[in-house]
C-alpha cells in the first residue's frame, strides 16, 4: 500500500482551496433541491395538495434508493394560491432563497405565465400542467415542459365531440383566462366545419350569480352550452342554467365539473346529462398504480399523475446529465423520456438503468411523456364522461 | 319584422337585468349596512368583513346542516360573526384606532386573512352548498325570478327593516346614532362610548355574517366567499356615504344594478371595474357620498 504523505504546506493549500473554491465544488454533498408550486388554496385548491404529496412520495423513494448522484433530494412545497401574484412571490422564494433547480406542478395558466420568466431567467427548470397555448410560445429557451395537452389540442377535440352530439348552435360561457381567446378562435374554426354556429360570453368568475349572463346566452337559443369555468363559478352557473329552464346539452371540462361539484349542488337533476371532458391518464399502467398507492386514491386526477411524471423525469435527467442544475435538466430531459430504449416508469429504476449505462425511455402515469421542441406533449388520450343520476359514467376514451 | 320588436326585446333584457340587479343589491345591502355602521361609530373601515362574511356563511351552513330552520341559521350566523367581530375589534383593531384609521384598517385586512384561513383550516377549499332545493324560475310575463331569490330577498328586507326600526326606536339604537353623530356630546349625556363601540362591532359584523350567508344561499360558499364581495360592499358604502345606513342601502342597490347592467354593456369580466369606477367617481365628485356622512 502506498502511503500518501500530506505535508503541512499542502494541507494548508488544500484547506484554503476548499474554502475559496466556488460553491459548486462544496455543493457536491449538499442536497439537491426541487420544488412543487401547486394550488394548495384558491380555485385549484382541491388538486394542489395531492399534487405536492405525489412529488414527495417519488422523492422519498429515490432518497431511499440512494438519492441522485450520491446526493439526497429535498423537496420544497409552496402554495401558488391559484393566483399569479402570490405565485410569483412563492417562486422568487424558491429560486432565490431555496435555490431549487426545478419547479413542478404549476396549475393555472395565469400562474404558469407569470412564473415562467422567473424560471428561464434564473435557469430553473419548470414543469407545468397548464393548458393555455400561449405558455409554450413564451421565449422559455427550453426551460419549460408541460404534460397537459395544449388548448389547441384539447379544444379541437372538444369541438369535434360537440359536433358528434349533433349540435347546431353552440354557446361558450367562460371566465377570463389565458386560454379564453384561443378557445374562441379554435371553436370558431372547428364548429362551422361541422355545420354549427358558435357564440360566446366572458364572465367574471367572482360573481355570486350569473342570471344576467344566462339570459344573454339563452337569447342565442343554443342547443349546447360549453361551461368552461372553474369549479366554484361552474356551480353557480349550472344552478342558474337549471333555474332558467335550459333544456339543451351542457358540456364542461372535468377539472371543474367533478364529483365535488355534483356533491355540492346536491340535486342530481341540476347536473343530469352534463358531459365532461379530460385528458386521460394512462389508467392501468404500472406508474398509474404507483400514483394510486402514493396518494391513497382509487381514482387519482390527471394533474397528480402529471406531477408524478414531472418528478421522475427531472430526477432521471439530472442522473443522466451527472449534473444537478436547471440547464442540465433542460438539455437532457428528452434523452430520458423519448427516442427508444429500456422502458421505465419510475425514477428509481431509471437511475439504476442509467448507472448501468442503458438508454431509457420513460413512460409515465399521465401517458408516454414525449415532448416536441417547444415543450408540448406529442400524444395523449381523452376521456369523455356523462353525469347520470349524480354519477360519472364513461362515454368513451379516445 | 316590425320595427318595435327588437326595441321591446332590448327593453325586456334591460328590465330583466334591472330585476337581477335589485335582487343582488338587496343581498349586498345587509353587509353594507354593517360595514357603514361600524365605520360610523368606530371611525375606521373594517376590511375584515371579508373574513367575517365567510365565517358567518360557514356558521350558518353548520347550523342549517344541523337541522335549524333558515331564521335560526341566520341567527347563528349573526351571533358567530358578531362575536368574532367583537373579539377582533377588541384585540386588534381598536387599540390601533388611536393612531389613526389607517393602522386599524390595515390590521383589519390582516385579521380578515386570518379568519379566511381559519375557515380554510377547518373546512378546506372545496365549495359547499346549503342543502336547499334548487327550483326552476317563475316567469312573470317575460321577466323571470327565482322563488328562492325572492325568499332570500324577503329575509334580507325583513332584517333591514328590523335594523332601521332598532336604530330609530330603541334606546340603544338612539345611543348609537348619537355616538356616531358626536361622540363627545354623547359621552357628556352619559352614553358610554365603549359600550356603543362594542355594540357597533357586534351588530355590524353580525350583519356582515348574515350577508355572507344570504349571498351564499344561492351560490356556494368557500373560504373566499367574503373576499369576492368585499369590493362590492366597500363600493356600496362609499357610494352611499361612509357612515350612513340609508346611504349603504342606496349604494348597494346602485352597485347591484350597475354590476348587472355592465354585463350587457361592457361584459361581465369588467364587473370588478364597476366597483372601482363607482368609488373613483364618488371620491372625486362627491367625497361624502350620495347621502353624505349623516349617520343613519
Amino acid at each position: 500500500m502506498k502511503r500518501i504523505h500530506i505535508g503541512r504546506r499542502a494541507a494548508l493549500a488544500g484547506g484554503v482551496a476548499a474554502f475559496a473554491s466556488p460553491a459548486v465544488l462544496r455543493a457536491q454533498s449538499d442536497p439537491i433541491k426541487l420544488a412543487t408550486l401547486t394550488p394548495l388554496t384558491g380555485a385549484g385548491g382541491s388538486y394542489g395538495p395531492t399534487m405536492a404529496k405525489v412529488a414527495a412520495s417519488v422523492v422519498e423513494e429515490v432518497n431511499k434508493a440512494g438519492g441522485v448522484l450520491g446526493r439526497k433530494v429535498v423537496l420544497v412545497s409552496e402554495d401558488d394560491q391559484t393566483s399569479p401574484e402570490p405565485a410569483v412571490r412563492a417562486a422568487r422564494k424558491l429560486i432565490d432563497v431555496d435555490k431549487v433547480v426545478a419547479i413542478m406542478g404549476t396549475w393555472a395558466s395565469s400562474v404558469t405565465t407569470a412564473v415562467a420568466p422567473l424560471c428561464w431567467e434564473s435557469k430553473t427548470f419548470l414543469c407545468t400542467v397548464s393548458g393555455a397555448d400561449s405558455i409554450t410560445q413564451l421565449p422559455h429557451q427550453g426551460f419549460l415542459i408541460r404534460t397537459q395537452p395544449n388548448s389547441t389540442l384539447q379544444v379541437s377535440r372538444v369541438g369535434e365531440f360537440i359536433l358528434s352530439l349533433g349540435a347546431k348552435k353552440v354557446f361558450t360561457m367562460i371566465p377570463q383566462t389565458p386560454f379564453t381567446q384561443a378557445t374562441f378562435d379554435i371553436l370558431n374554426a372547428v364548429l362551422p366545419k361541422g355545420g354549427a354556429t358558435h357564440q360566446s360570453l366572458i364572465y367574471d368568475d367572482k360573481k355570486t350569480t350569473y342570471r344576467t349572463e344566462v339570459d344573454q346566452a339563452l337569447r342565442a337559443s343554443p342547443d349546447v352550452i360549453l361551461a368552461n369555468g372553474y369549479t366554484p363559478d361552474s356551480i353557480v352557473l349550472l344552478k342558474d342554467l337549471y333555474r332558467a329552464g335550459f333544456k339543451g346539452k351542457i358540456l364542461g371540462f372535468a377539472y371543474s365539473i367533478n364529483q365535488k361539484l355534483i356533491d355540492q349542488i346536491g340535486q342530481p337533476e341540476v347536473v343530469e346529462g352534463v358531459y365532461t371532458f379530460a385528458p386521460s391518464p394512462a389508467e392501468g399502467s404500472a406508474a398509474y398504480e404507483k400514483v394510486k398507492a402514493a396518494v391513497g386514491s382509487a381514482n387519482p386526477d390527471p394533474y397528480t399523475c402529471q406531477v408524478y411524471d414531472h418528478t421522475n423525469m427531472v430526477l432521471m435527467s439530472m442522473a443522466f446529465a451527472k449534473d444537478a442544475s436547471g440547464t442540465a435538466i433542460k438539455d437532457n430531459i428528452r434523452k430520458v423520456t423519448q427516442g427508444g430504449g429500456k422502458t421505465v416508469d419510475n425514477a428509481v429504476d431509471g437511475i439504476k438503468a442509467i448507472a448501468a449505462g442503458e438508454k431509457i425511455d420513460y413512460t409515465g402515469a399521465s401517458g408516454p411523456c414525449d415532448f416536441d421542441d417547444k415543450g408540448d406533449i406529442l400524444d395523449c388520450k381523452f376521456r369523455y364522461e356523462q353525469i347520470k343520476s349524480g354519477k360519472f359514467t364513461v362515454v368513451k376514451i379516445a | 319584422m316590425r320595427a318595435w320588436r327588437p326595441a321591446l326585446r332590448q327593453g325586456m333584457i334591460l328590465l330583466q337585468a334591472l330585476v337581477n340587479g335589485l335582487v343582488s343589491g338587496t343581498l349586498l345591502a345587509v353587509p353594507a349596512i354593517g360595514f357603514t355602521a361600524m365605520f360610523a361609530v368606530l371611525r375606521f373601515p373594517n376590511f375584515s368583513v371579508s373574513g367575517v362574511a365567510t365565517l358567518g356563511a360557514f356558521a350558518g351552513y353548520l347550523a342549517y346542516g344541523a337541522g335549524l330552520q333558515m331564521a335560526g341559521s341566520l341567527a347563528v350566523a349573526f351571533a358567530v360573526a358578531g362575536a368574532a367581530g367583537l373579539l377582533f375589534d377588541k384585540v386588534a383593531h381598536l387599540p390601533l384606532v388611536k393612531q389613526g384609521a389607517l393602522p386599524a384598517a390595515i390590521a383589519s385586512i390582516a385579521t380578515g386573512l386570518v379568519l379566511e384561513n381559519v375557515v380554510r383550516l377547518g373546512f378546506g377549499n372545496e365549495p359547499r352548498g346549503y342543502d336547499r332545493p334548487i327550483a326552476r324560475d317563475i316567469y312573470l310575463g317575460e321577466i323571470r325570478v327565482s322563488p328562492q331569490q325572492l325568499e332570500t330577498m324577503a329575509l334580507a328586507l325583513a332584517l333591514m327593516l328590523a335594523v332601521f326600526a332598532a336604530l330609530a326606536f330603541t334606546r340603544i339604537g338612539k345611543a348609537m346614532r348619537a355616538s356616531a353623530d358626536n361622540p363627545e356630546l354623547a359621552a357628556l349625556k352619559g352614553i358610554r362610548p365603549e359600550r356603543i363601540a362594542m355594540m357597533a362591532s357586534f351588530v355590524g359584523m353580525g350583519l356582515v355574517g348574515v350577508g355572507g350567508m344570504l349571498l351564499g344561499l344561492d351560490s356556494s360558499i368557500d373560504p373566499l366567499t367574503g373576499t369576492r364581495i368585499l369590493l362590492s360592499i366597500f363600493a356600496a358604502a362609499v357610494l352611499g356615504g361612509l357612515g350612513s345606513a340609508p346611504g349603504a342601502v342606496l349604494g348597494a342597490f346602485l352597485i347591484g344594478v350597475a354590476e348587472e347592467l355592465s354585463v350587457l354593456v361592457v361584459g361581465s369580466q369588467y364587473r370588478a371595474a364597476v366597483g372601482f369606477v363607482a368609488i373613483l367617481i364618488v371620491l372625486s365628485l362627491r367625497p361624502r357620498g350620495l347621502l353624505g356622512e349623516r349617520a343613519f
